[in-house]
């Protein structure tokens, strides 16, 4: 693992500054560590010496002016690695959700939306202890530990080469303990996923076991499975806390032997008390740094591995596929094509995913004035045309409005849609269906909700995140009535619905189709996606898709 | 059990003390490893004051010999530190996993009866795994809370003890200190972070939220034209939590300030007390360097507390959640559990011509609703019979699953068999009665092992001939026979598959009362039909019920009657039976 990611400081410049900030916070520290350790021993050997505490108060006072700056400092680098923390996720927050926005929805259908939202989100949190606990000691370890290691050789050369020579050994210690145990540890960790995914298995399927009558066997398999768990980890672990030991060895050792050498020279009187006790001082001081960045360790590592994630997705240049042979329209050409009643053409519109082609030279028109019906198996791959005549799904051949071809970076003004995910957000149903309007048409959004066959539900009810509080059907009819209001209130010239009606029951699914057939009547070349037998029953034109031969 | 000290039991409800009681090991398993704690901490502070005692006591240039114990004892505190360090982990780590396994199954002892009707908000997937992650980061408590705060605290008062044996007033200085920074240092500032949480949590909340609104719905917000409206609206409410972070940032150095401010002060204040008593009482030079550099070892013990208690309030919540999400108490509409199963309590074999199952007047009720989601139901299946129940979504037709099931308590009368359901275990029950979910939930494992957890007598012939007869007999050959994964939550297998194995299952079992509660719920639309086909093909049996719940039209001629579920009043039998409904 690199102890700082360099893309961490290319993709979020307030990282850079909290490096800046920090790296001049953390001299100051190191800095008011020396004078403290100064202070301190010499105040003890003058005392020792005979001095009164009111000749002494000057340095005691010194001493206590230290202790308070030294926790301003302190309080001063937390502030600013808070911060850093906040800044830098707030910078790569923004950076991804441009990105996906730029690389549009077929892209991330590649990806795990969920995990995306985790990942920009609470993934993202993993950061605070990266900034608040690992990078302000890896400074100080950079730049309090030449500086006192230097103090040290200065006043008392013998202690200094003593830590000279132990210093280095901790880094190499953990290497060679964090290889040995790295390829155990991380089947360990998989173990312990496996573990966790287990207990979760059998809590989401114990409404299964019971009706099987098997629930209380799970008791003994859960305990045998633990207790195996913990046997494995326990010989791992016998190993991986072996770096820990070496690391705290190595800095109370080399405390003692410095101690112990200081001591005898002490006795010869080839020292003086006030060196001895200072350098005694200091010694801790230069290990603290290095021990806290392998103490902080796992905070270093989950909060790279969430900037990681960042980083996938922010450095992912592979490009799509470009449309091979779109035909490209004069701009000109493409302005909102209203008024009379145009077709929907497909010329040989072929798409692939891989090497595997899901849609192969399929050629159809759509009338305006028509209701179309869609069909086929299911990996037919129909969402697959309708992603690519919305310019989603990259495509070979070409897509026709009338006569204009429509292009890729179009903005789908002529458009109105509704996926077979009906894809609500908080806020009222009205304000679900009058998504992207600028102003809400109230006698609008009534019409098309009871043209979706959901003139029974009430605009100004309020729906929670991801239009939580419908059911199923209603929220298919609500997007079904927001493909509808954008139709009518912009006037595009074609609809698309897929799979509208899945969830519906008869009634709301007849009233459905009068709807369509209404705008249908209207001049718009109306599509469906649709399996069922009413739908195909009220079509005046049905495209059958068959799953594309293998040759 | 141990550590039942007073902070466990602050402002922590009993339901959710009883959670944190299963996660913490009893004493005799958690003693070795505070033991060793204490023991590597108190090293720590002895290594620093024997190596200023002997720093001292050597400039006073004594014969050589009067130094040796100092000498030894300096690397021997060193060595005991690191060494007991290293067996504090492994012990605690130790006692924290065994009772790992102690906490799991408490937790599923308690989740037994409540599954799956009671346990209320966790019917979401994700909340699910939410409480299983919960569980898991009980394990803190011990390891992260328990042990630290024991060890800092039992080494800070052995510490205090220790410099007032030598000088009461550097006690006295240390023990206030110490105070000051417990008090001040942990206990204020936990208020003030605590006050930024409630600050930025419900911005957390609202990003979070918009977030996961745009990432799942980019397709719908790009075909509406509305992403650059619904992106700005975002970065309103990111600005506006960067900028609430960056104002609680200032009150989160302040802890570690007082701690340090805190640990000076002792340094300065034990000077201040020592200086004048030098040459009284015995009170020489060494003892002088002890007592002052003491507090500097003692304050570094001090900083394992500020972590423990921001653990504390994590394993709190965690136990809050668990608690509120596995209540001990199980709600009065969800059946008593057997005391103990029966074995071959089953009901009598079914007798032709008397009904399976008899429903007068049934009603039942959801945990925490106000009212009933089922009321006044009367049906009678026999044996035979294939009946389709169609009812507008929220209508209760689950409602009603959970209850024949016993997942549920009810209302009115319900009998098996001629016996009445309440006489009987729920698990025996079971064994008459059997249900494919609506959601068939998949292990992940083999489809062997899917399909025998049913009847584990089982051969493979008999889980091939029970795949052929739901039609996965080309399925199960072409995945590679019945070794083929399912994968997790049966990610690797489509919705009409997975209800497909769930049949399966049910037909293994051999139940003489099926219910399939909304197969077709997850499967794209053009299977639908053909799966509701299969499903009553397969099913059909002269000695068995067929309960099939359905919103959807089901073909002709494959059920016997149809009946509808309206919500609040009851059921009513359809005129024309398997006829599409006509309303």
């Amino acid at each position: 693992m690199r102890p700082l990611d360099p893309r961490l400081l290319t993709h979020a410049s307030a990282a850079r500054w909290f490096l800046l900030v920090g790296a001049v916070l953390g001299l100051a520290q190191t800095l008011t560590v020396v004078a403290f350790a100064w202070f301190l021993s010499q105040s003890i050997t003058l005392a020792v010496g005979g001095s009164s505490l009111e000749s002494l108060a000057t340095t005691v006072a010194a001493l206590a002016a230290v202790v308070i700056l030294r926790a301003v400092l302190v309080w001063l680098l937390e502030v600013a690695a808070n911060r850093g923390a906040a800044a830098v996720k707030s910078q790569l927050r923004t950076a991804v959700l441009a990105r996906l926005a730029e690389r549009g929805p077929d892209w991330l259908a590649g990806q795990q939306s969920a995990r995306v939202a985790t990942v920009v989100t609470s993934g993202l949190d993993a950061l605070d202890n990266y900034f608040a606990r690992y990078l302000p000691q890896l400074l100080l370890t950079a730049i309090a530990t030449p500086i006192l290691v230097l103090v040290m050789l200065w006043q008392d050369p013998a202690s200094g080469i003593t830590v000279i020579i132990v210093l280095p050994l901790i880094p190499v210690f953990m290497i060679l303990i964090g290889q040995a145990t790295q390829v155990v540890q991380r089947q360990q960790w998989d173990a312990l996923q496996r573990l966790s995914a287990g207990f979760l298995d059998v809590v989401g399927g114990l409404a299964t076991l019971k009706i099987f009558g098997r629930d209380r066997r799970q008791t003994a398999r859960l305990a045998s499975l633990t207790d195996e768990y913990r046997g494995r980890t326990m010989k791992v672990l016998r190993v991986s806390f072996l770096s820990g030991f070496a690391l705290e060895l190595a800095g109370s050792l080399s405390v003692a032997l410095i101690a112990v050498s200081i001591g005898l020279r002490l006795v010869d009187g080839s020292l003086l008390l006030g060196v001895g006790l200072f350098v005694l001082l200091l010694a801790p001081e230069a290990f603290l740094p290095i021990r806290q960045v392998g103490a902080q360790f796992h905070a270093a590592a989950d909060g790279l591995a969430a900037a990681e994630e960042v980083f996938a997705i922010l450095d992912d240049d592979e490009q799509p596929d470009q449309h091979l042979s779109v035909g490209r329209g004069d701009r000109s050409d493409a302005a909102a094509p209203t008024g009379p009643p145009t077709t929907l053409s497909l010329q040989a519109v072929s798409v692939r995913r891989g090497d595997a082609a899901i849609i192969d030279r399929l050629s159809a028109d759509f009338a305006a004035g028509q209701l179309s019906v869609l069909r086929g198996p299911s990996g037919a791959g129909k969402s697959t045309l309708i992603g690519a005549i919305q310019g989603f799904v990259p495509y070979d051949g070409r897509v026709l409005l009338g006569t204009m071809p429509v292009t890729e970076d179009d903005d789908r003004d002529w458009l109105a849609w509704a996926g077979q995910r009906p894809g609500l957000f908080s806020g009222t149903v009205s304000s679900n269906v009058a998504l992207g309007a600028r102003v809400t048409d109230d006698a609008l959004v009534r019409t098309s909700l009871a043209w979706a066959g959901a003139g029974d539900l009430d605009p100004a009810l309020r729906l929670g995140v991801n239009g939580a509080g419908l059911s199923g059907g209603q929220s298919q009819r609500v997007a079904a009535a927001r493909a509808i209001y954008r139709c009518v209130a912009t006037d595009c010239p074609v609809l698309v619905l897929d799979e509208p009606s899945s969830a519906l029951d008869t009634d709301a699914e007849n009233a459905l189709i009068d709807g369509l057939r209404t705008l249908a009547g209207q001049g718009r070349v109306v599509i469906v996606v649709s399996h069922r037998p009413a739908f195909v029953a009220a079509a005046d034109y049905v495209v059958h898709l068959n799953e594309v031969a293998h040759v | 059990m141990s550590d039942r000290r007073p902070l466990f039991t602050l402002g922590v409800s009993t339901a959710t003390r009883s959670v944190l009681r299963l996660a913490q090991p009893p004493a005799r398993r958690s003693l070795p490893g505070l033991a060793a704690g204490v023991a590597s901490a108190a090293s720590a502070v002895a290594l620093l004051a024997c190596s200023a005692w002997l720093i001292t006591r050597a400039a006073e240039m004594p014969p050589i010999l009067f130094l040796g114990l100092a000498v030894v004892g300096v690397r021997a505190f060193a060595l005991s530190r690191a060494a007991f360090r290293y067996l504090e982990r492994l012990l605690s780590h130790d006692a924290a996993f065994r009772q790992l396994g102690a906490l799991r199954l408490g937790i599923f002892a308690r989740l037994l009866p409540l599954a799956p009707a009671g346990l209320s908000g966790t019917r979401r997937g994700d909340l699910l795994t939410r409480l299983v992650r919960d569980v898991d980061d009980l394990q803190d408590l011990p390891l992260r809370v328990v042990q630290p705060l024991a060890t800092s605290g039992l080494v800070a008062v052995l510490s205090v003890i220790g410099v007032w044996w030598v000088l009461p007033a550097a006690g006295l200085t240390l023990a206030l200190c110490l105070i000051v920074a417990g008090v001040v240092g942990t206990l204020a500032t936990a208020a003030l972070s605590a006050r930024s949480e409630r600050a930025l949590a419900p911005l957390r909340g609202a990003l979070a939220d918009e977030v996961l609104e745009v990432v799942e719905n980019l397709d719908v917000l790009t075909a509406f034209g509305a992403l650059e409206a619904r992106l700005n609206a975002l970065a309103v409410v990111e600005d506006r939590l960067r900028r609430a972070s960056l104002r609680s940032s200032t009150g989160a150095g302040v802890q570690a300030a007082v701690i340090s401010l805190c640990a000076g002060a002792a340094t300065v204040l034990a000077l201040i007390a020592a200086i004048p008593a030098l040459g009284t009482g015995g009170f020489s030079g060494p003892a002088l360097a002890v007592v002052v550099l003491i507090p500097m070892a003692v304050f570094e013990v001090f900083a394992m507390i500020p972590p423990a208690i921001s653990a504390w309030r994590q394993a709190r919540s965690s136990a809050e959640r668990v608690a509120t999400a596995v209540p001990e108490q199980i709600p009065a509409e969800i059946p008593a559990a057997d005391a103990v199963p029966r074995e071959d309590s089953r009901p009598a074999v079914p007798q032709p011509g008397r009904a399976l199952i008899e429903l007068t007047g049934l009603g039942a009720s959801w945990p925490g609703a106000d009212r009933p989601a089922l009321a006044g139901v009367t049906l009678r299946l026999d044996a035979g019979d294939r009946v389709h129940l169609a009812g507008a979504s929220g209508a209760g037709k689950t409602t009603l699953a959970q209850t024949l099931v016993r997942f549920l308590d009810y209302t009115g009368s319900y009998r098996v068999n001629g016996v009445e359901a309440r006489d009987l275990a729920p698990s025996d029950l079971r064994r008459v009665v059997g249900l494919c979910e609506q959601r068939p939930w998949l292990f992940d494992d083999t489809v062997r092992q899917n399909l025998l957890f049913a009847r584990d007598t089982a051969t493979d012939n008999d889980l091939l001939d029970v795949l052929a007869r739901v039609g996965l007999a080309d399925w199960v050959i072409q995945r590679g026979g019945l070794d083929a994964r399912v994968g997790e939550r049966g990610a690797l297998v489509s919705g009409g598959q997975a209800q497909r194995i769930a049949l399966a299952r049910a037909l293994l079992a051999d139940f003489p009362v099926l219910i399939v509660d909304e197969p077709t719920a997850n499967v794209d639309t053009g299977l639908g039909d053909t799966l509701v086909r299969d499903i009553l093909s397969a099913s059909a049996d002269a000695g068995r019920a067929v309960l099939l719940i359905s919103h959807t039209p089901v073909p002709a001629g494959l059920i016997t009657s149809t009946y509808t579920l309206t919500a609040g009043s009851g059921l009513q039998r359809d005129p024309t039976p398997g006829e599409a409904l006509v309303p």
